[in-house]
């Protein structure tokens, strides 16, 4: 016979499963432990989160829904409210203002607008605040690099997966640029040449790849195999 | 032709005069149903009807209102729970 919580806590979870609308899913890790489980949702629209996907540990106290779940972010976030370093949520419905008909559906879309709404003036981690209030800019877009990073978010809104044409290209470069200093080899394509022909008449000259700034002397040189003379 | 009834055996249905899908916000049950520590539903796992509107099993919202955390507040609208004497 199962315990009042965990014939609360499979009810919930029969609920999210039927329910495809709301985004928010849970599932246990282990079918043994119905105390430990995972939940996910998207980053909301219009934020550096955007379409960034999220997964939420959850631990279940022996008396829910009667305390609250103990939830922390197992992706990394770059949110005040959210610790860069453990993921702990600094949220008042996740501890003082639970209350038992509160799920653990309506925790995670809580968690959902807290990523819209973020907090400074209440932190969770102190850094992250700082940065928000003294440079939105910066925080922008260091939380962007972040759902990108750590949330698989795509890196364009319009994109919804894979690199961006930017990345791409830039990736395609390197690959041509065979090891050669990205700014030695810009300062020719800035003549019109492309990659590769900067970098074959490089070679030409005798510039290895990794060496440092080219003299007024080599560089000529490479300008002049360039220009065939 | 005449019949003549020897003995019969009655049954009753009876159900909370609340509405029918409704759920107890705490145990997600029913609320014709018990709550999840009792075994017969009825007078001894009774409803309390709130005069905030909201209703509970009684067991269910006992143990809510036991712990330290419910500072004596309705879970679903956080007003002070005081039940309809009825």
């Amino acid at each position: 016979m199962s315990s009042p919580s965990q014939r609360r806590i499979i009810k919930e979870l029969q609920d999210m499963s039927r329910d495809t609308s709301s985004g928010m899913e849970a599932s246990v890790i282990d079918p043994q432990n119905m105390t430990h489980l995972i939940g996910r949702f998207k980053g909301p629209p219009d934020t550096p989160y955007e379409n960034g996907e999220f997964a939420v540990d959850i631990q279940l106290p022996d008396n829910y829904p009667f305390s609250p779940p103990k939830m922390k972010f197992s992706t990394k976030v770059w949110h005040p409210n959210i610790s860069s370093q453990t993921g702990a949520i600094c949220l008042d419905t996740l501890s003082a203002k639970w209350t038992p008909v509160l799920t653990i559906k309506t925790a995670l879309l809580s968690l959902q607008s807290l990523l819209s709404a973020p907090e400074p003036s209440d932190p969770q981690d102190a850094e992250v605040a700082t940065m928000m209030l003294s440079d939105p800019e910066a925080f922008k877009r260091k939380a962007r690099e972040w759902a990108i990073h750590y949330a698989n978010a795509p890196s364009t809104a319009q994109q919804s997966r894979g690199p961006s044409v930017e990345e791409r290209r830039q990736q395609e470069k390197e690959r041509e640029l065979q090891g050669y200093d990205e700014r030695t080899v810009d300062r020719f394509m800035d003549m019109g040449f492309s990659v590769s022909d900067v970098v074959v008449a490089l070679r030409r000259v005798g510039v290895r790849p990794g060496q440092g700034r080219l003299s007024e002397e080599v560089a000529q040189r490479v300008a002049e195999k360039l220009l065939g003379l | 032709m005449k019949v003549k009834i020897k003995s019969w055996i009655a049954v009753a249905s009876w159900k909370w005069d609340v509405p029918e899908d409704e759920v107890c916000g705490i145990c997600r049950v029913q609320f014709d149903g018990t709550c999840p520590n009792c075994r017969f539903p009825g007078d001894d796992c009774a409803l309390l009807v709130g005069k905030c509107g909201h209703s509970f099993h009684m067991h269910c919202l006992l143990d809510w209102i036991n712990t330290e955390s419910s500072r004596g507040l309705c879970p679903m609208c956080r007003q002070k729970f005081e039940y309809v004497e009825q």
